[in-house]
């Protein structure tokens, strides 16, 4: 690393701007996309979200997980069977199938904690099977044949899709937004110190486990929403697709080119594989192994993704969490 | 008397799983590495295998030589040129170009050797049976059992008697301190990688002989041999024998009761164990 200069923090009230700027754009882009622009546009929002969750739980909390998928499909078909049993609106049923992924996450942590590093990984791999072979085999469920959205039949198509959209850019920006406040907090901070040392966090008094298991449910929750609004948008949800470890390949290769335990990371990485994607489609999985590639290249060449790459050389930090000893905005020695 | 078979068939089955989670195990023990990719080079093997046996025209048996050489070569290039990169205290770097190979792995084998469902033909040794106390059993559950055993005493014996198995449980108590008796750990990784790997991969081509495989089958063999890991409990050779056991027998039971349920049960046996024997069951026995 070169000489190290001063930080280039972006202040927090052009951040606010920014925030608010993104806002109003997101909200007003339905009046100006076209319906297979704003197609996609829900679609790189849930991808987006999906992977803020992941690089929480795996940058921030040093937890790495193999089974988001099983958040992905459990928030999809939540809000699918919430929906048609209780012949409630999709848009009100998600909540509900927020509260139900956060309820499973809760429950299952006590018993994922015990395993450590990669055998937590995989353990919630395992989790992720469960749920997916519950699922495939249950007949209220839709079993193996999947579930329709019913509720959304009688409902305008046009308009249903921007709500669709609206809540797909509501969760993303609010979730944004949440983490960098959380991270900013006392209990971002005792993440981050979990992170790089259990010992000697729990050695200050940080509770490690509670610090854990807000990230751990916060991230299923988030995750859950995510594959909830985008199952919705298509009206129809399969077991296989839904719990498709796929949906981990997709948010593991964002946030690590983009640039793990940033917040910066995933914007970047989001847009790549969207990029990557459209051009790559037609050659069915060639575009899964150049992501595969890429992936394993970063890690070995530059681990800390394209942000940390940038990060490292002009100091630049737009959502920093960083905190400053009084006057010091020099930085010293390397980075993690 | 149908349970019974059940029973007995899981028992045998559960041989070959036992290898697969010996693979994975000892590649942890070693190098603190939990190989993403060990299901995806086990069904590697099993194609390695249906080349040897469909275009080179060995018997199945006969491939399982060839195979292990080969899929060893695989460990220990994958260690060497990529793993032995990002080994450290911090086991997350290992772990995602683990994960990254197994995606590359899974989708080369979809373009190369398609999507569908194959086996091995074993030749007329498939529908050979024997009868022992009014119990029709199958000669090759009896024979893959035999010789999941073999592996498992011939691996107990190099590890506990050979110099080879010396210098490897050396490296795995401190890979710093063997350095000073002139013992490069980085190459000991390179073939215990390559020994991990061709152990699991006999029980993958023997597996192929019994049931179908497509390049998807990977995740199910991982999760598998991380199962017979965790319900063995860490520490014992023989845990993985008696882990892989369990596995088989509540998968062959439990597909006798619901046909649908797949792995389902295999599954919630791991999740129950968990719950009730953190340590898995050689754990429990010692405390």
């Amino acid at each position: 690393m070169n000489a190290p200069g001063p930080y280039r923090i972006v202040g927090t009230r052009p951040l606010l701007a920014c925030t608010i700027l993104a806002g109003v754009f997101l909200a007003a882009a339905p009046f100006a996309a076209s319906p297979g622009t704003l197609r996609l546009l829900t679609e790189m929002l849930v991808v987006l979200t999906m992977a803020h969750m992941w690089n929480l739980l795996a940058g921030y909390a040093g937890l790495l997980s193999i089974g988001h998928q099983g958040f992905v499909g459990i928030g999809a078909f939540g809000l699918f069977a919430i929906s048609n049993h209780l012949s409630l609106s999709p848009i009100l049923a998600l909540p509900i199938s927020i509260a139900l992924c956060a309820l499973i996450a809760a429950a299952v942590a006590p018993f994922l904690f015990r395993l450590r590093d990669a055998y937590f990984s995989v353990g919630i791999w395992v989790l992720a099977e469960i749920a997916r072979l519950i699922v495939s085999d249950t007949a209220w469920l839709g079993g193996m044949l999947g579930l329709p959205l019913r509720m959304a039949r009688n409902m305008n198509r046009d308009w249903f899709a921007i709500y669709t959209y609206w809540l797909a850019s509501a969760l993303a920006l609010g979730l944004v937004v949440g983490i960098y406040l959380l991270l900013r907090s006392r209990l971002g901070l005792a993440l981050m110190a979990v992170r790089d040392n259990e010992r000697t966090a729990a050695s200050v008094g940080i509770d490690v486990w509670r610090s854990r298991f807000l990230a751990f449910v916060l991230s299923a929750a988030g995750c859950g929403g995510a594959g909830a609004i985008f199952y919705m948008a298509s009206f129809f949800v399969m077991p296989p697709q839904a719990f498709d470890v796929n949906w981990v390949v997709i948010m593991l290769f964002i946030v690590i080119v983009g640039g793990i335990g940033t917040l910066e990371g995933p914007f970047i990485g989001t847009l790549i594989y969207f990029v990557l994607r459209e051009t790559f489609s037609q050659t069915g999985n060639w575009y899964l192994i150049i992501m595969g590639t890429v992936a394993v290249a970063t890690m070995i060449l530059a681990p800390r993704g394209i942000w940390g790459f940038v990060s490292a050389r002009t100091g630049l930090e737009i959502f920093s969490v960083r905190r400053l000893v009084p006057g010091g905005r020099e930085r010293t020695g390397k980075q993690r | 008397m149908d349970w019974i078979a059940a029973i007995i068939n899981g028992v045998l089955l559960g041989g070959l799983y036992g290898l697969f989670g010996l693979g994975l195990a000892f590649a942890f023990g070693v190098m603190r590495i939990v190989n993403i990719a060990h299901g995806e080079l086990i069904v590697l093997s099993a194609y390695l295998g249906l080349i040897a046996v469909e275009s080179f025209g060995f018997n199945a048996f006969a491939a399982i030589l060839p195979v292990a050489g080969i899929t060893f070569l695989f460990g220990y290039l994958l260690q060497a040129v990529l793993l032995n990169r990002v080994i450290g205290n911090d086991p997350v770097p290992s772990l995602l170009v683990t994960f990254g190979v197994s995606i590359i792995l899974r989708n080369l084998m979809v373009e190369i050797f398609g999507a569908n469902q194959q086996a091995i033909d074993a030749g007329a040794i498939e529908l050979a049976g024997v009868d022992i106390a009014g119990l029709r059993l199958g000669v090759l559950p009896l024979l893959t059992f035999a010789l999941a055993v073999i592996l498992f005493l011939s691996f107990q014996w190099v590890l506990s008697r050979t110099a080879f198995g010396r210098i490897v449980r050396a490296t795995a108590d401190d890979h710093e301190a063997i350095q000073l008796f002139g013992t490069p750990y980085k190459r000991v990784y390179c073939i215990a990688m390559g020994v991990s790997v061709a152990f699991s991969s006999i029980a993958g081509l023997l597996l192929a002989m019994r049931t179908t495989f497509s390049p998807f089958s990977g995740a199910e063999r991982l999760l598998l041999a991380f199962e017979v890991v965790i319900i063995g409990g860490l520490g014992s050779i023989w845990a993985m024998l008696i882990g892989g056991i369990v596995l088989g027998v509540t998968q062959l039971v439990g597909l006798k009761y619901n046909p649908n349920a797949g792995l389902l049960y295999a599954h919630l046996i791991f999740f129950a164990i968990l719950m009730l024997m953190p340590k898995g069951i050689s754990g429990w026995r010692r405390r």
